[in-house]
């Protein structure tokens, strides 16, 4: 566990998503009235950056490029996407909002090492 | 040399299997896909949005519109391309991340046409008719890609009218510095262009049989296929039992237009159909149009009058939006913050 201090969750308004960079790490967060969920900067569909595409409404979050959704509560896919969101455990301490990173999370189209099969074009 | 078009086989794979379909020398494989009813993914068909990716496993493409802005973030140390921008040199074999099957209704062709009937109207945005070689049907919403000798890729335009079997498209553009379609047009108001027209695309359609109410939002020259939708209704009296409004942004009363035909839309929808036109640089005291008062009009941006006047309606109606990709982004959010549905929200992103 390597929890690390993201922001005061006050600053994040309720149904709004934020970019931040914590240790070279970049994430947004999303406040979803029923709590916070801290995920990678991008959609994972076509890496398009959800601080600016994204939009919350009764804790779904949608990247509005393609309506892609998921519910936050579950992380159940919403409508026509296809992929998961991926999560950085989060916490609440005394008001300062924690994620728990222990390195960066990324979506297949990513490079990444042992991609070399093409295999990584299915994911 | 090669005098007679050749056909090469294409095979595209997924996860779930493969399908093979014949492919010309001079249509990108995406067209090539299409016209033989294979779902293959895409959206603008244009080389701008990306959605049309494939990697290429074995065989020779050849790239046309190399810089295109929809590949901005594809391998091509891999062999990643864009169907829509790629044309086959030999047999090929491509993977794609999405499923595949052949539909079992007609797809898109290509046809030639020939550019008719030009009038302005506006400053910047002009009425086209293109006559077609041969009839296209096509449901309203749709669109098609227009390619024309000398200038690289293809632009994407709505069809304004609505028929069957139609001849004629009716067709608006709006110039943009520097667009070399909207250039075409603007310096040739007499002469005639042919062109190669692929199509009928787009999945934003209306379908009356869906039996729905409806909300068309539209910005600009976005507003064409929300004309089709509103002449298919007209022509089927939907408005009789369905309530349909049209909210059109421009920025100044004078860049509206289409103006006396949507007034006679609202004119014959039974009190059904509101049409709002929606002005974001100009404040005008008016509530109604001088010289058509069936429309009414309002100050703002359009996705922020659209939110105030669907305020009342139930949340069970679909949404058409067109425009500008800002304009689209807007409204998309201020519809799902509505509480609209994703899935009662349609519009096809070809800017």
């Amino acid at each position: 566990m390597t929890w690390k201090r993201i922001c005061e969750a006050a600053e994040i308004p309720e149904n709004s998503v934020k970019k931040f960079e914590v240790d070279g790490v970049a994430l947004v967060v999303v406040n979803y009235g029923e709590g916070f969920r801290a995920i990678p900067p991008i959609c994972p569909h076509m890496e398009e950056p959800l601080a600016e595409s994204g939009v919350v409404a009764r804790c779904i979050l949608t990247c509005t490029k393609h309506l892609w959704a998921w519910d936050l509560r579950t992380l159940e896919m919403q409508g026509e996407t296809e992929r998961p969101l991926k999560t950085y455990e989060v916490k609440q301490e005394n008001g300062t909002l924690l994620a728990n990173i222990e390195g960066e999370l990324t979506y297949d189209f990513d490079d990444a090492a042992g991609d070399s099969d093409d295999d990584d074009f299915f994911k | 040399m090669n005098t007679h078009e050749r056909d090469m086989k294409v095979t595209v794979q997924n996860k779930n299997g493969e399908l093979t379909f014949d492919c010309g020398e001079r249509e990108s494989i995406l067209y090539a896909g299409l016209r033989q009813g294979i779902n293959l993914p895409f959206e603008c068909a244009t080389g701008t949005c990306g959605t049309c990716r494939a990697r290429v496993t074995s065989g020779d493409v050849d790239v046309r519109w190399k810089d295109a802005p929809g590949g901005a973030r594809l391998k091509p140390d891999k062999g990643d391309i864009l169907m829509c921008q790629a044309r086959a040199r030999s047999d090929c074999l491509l993977r794609v991340p999405s499923e595949l099957v052949i539909a079992d209704t007609a797809g898109p062709a290509m046809r030639r046409g020939i550019i008719r009937g030009l009038r302005p109207l506006t400053n910047d945005v002009m009425h086209f008719d293109l006559h077609l070689t041969s009839p296209m049907s096509f449901q309203a919403g749709q669109f098609v890609v227009l390619e024309a000798a000398g200038i690289a890729g293809g632009r994407a335009y709505s069809m304004v009218n609505f028929a069957n079997d139609v001849e004629r498209l009716a067709l608006v553009v709006k110039r943009k510095p520097g667009g070399r379609f909207g250039d075409l047009l603007f310096d040739n108001l007499s002469g005639e262009a042919e062109v190669e027209v692929f199509g009928p695309l787009g999945r934003a359609v209306f379908r009356p049989e869906e039996d729905r109410n409806f909300v068309c939002i539209a910005g600009g020259s976005g507003i064409a296929g929300m004309m089709s939708i509103l002449e298919c209704a007209t022509q089927v009296d939907y408005f009789r039992n369905h309530k349909g409004a049209l909210f059109f942004g421009v920025r100044t009363l004078a860049d509206a237009f289409y103006l006396e035909q949507l007034s006679r839309y609202a004119a014959a929808s039974h009190g059904n159909l509101d049409v709002t036109v929606a002005l974001s640089d100009e404040t005008i005291g008016a509530k109604l149009h001088a010289e058509f008062p069936i429309l009414k009009l309002a100050n703002g941006m359009v996705h922020e009058v659209a939110a105030k006047g669907m305020a009342e309606w139930d949340r069970n109606v679909i949404a058409y939006v067109a425009g500008p990709p800002i304009m689209v982004d807007s409204t998309i959010r201020s519809l799902i913050v509505g509480g609209i549905p994703i899935k009662d929200i349609r519009y096809d992103k070809f800017s």
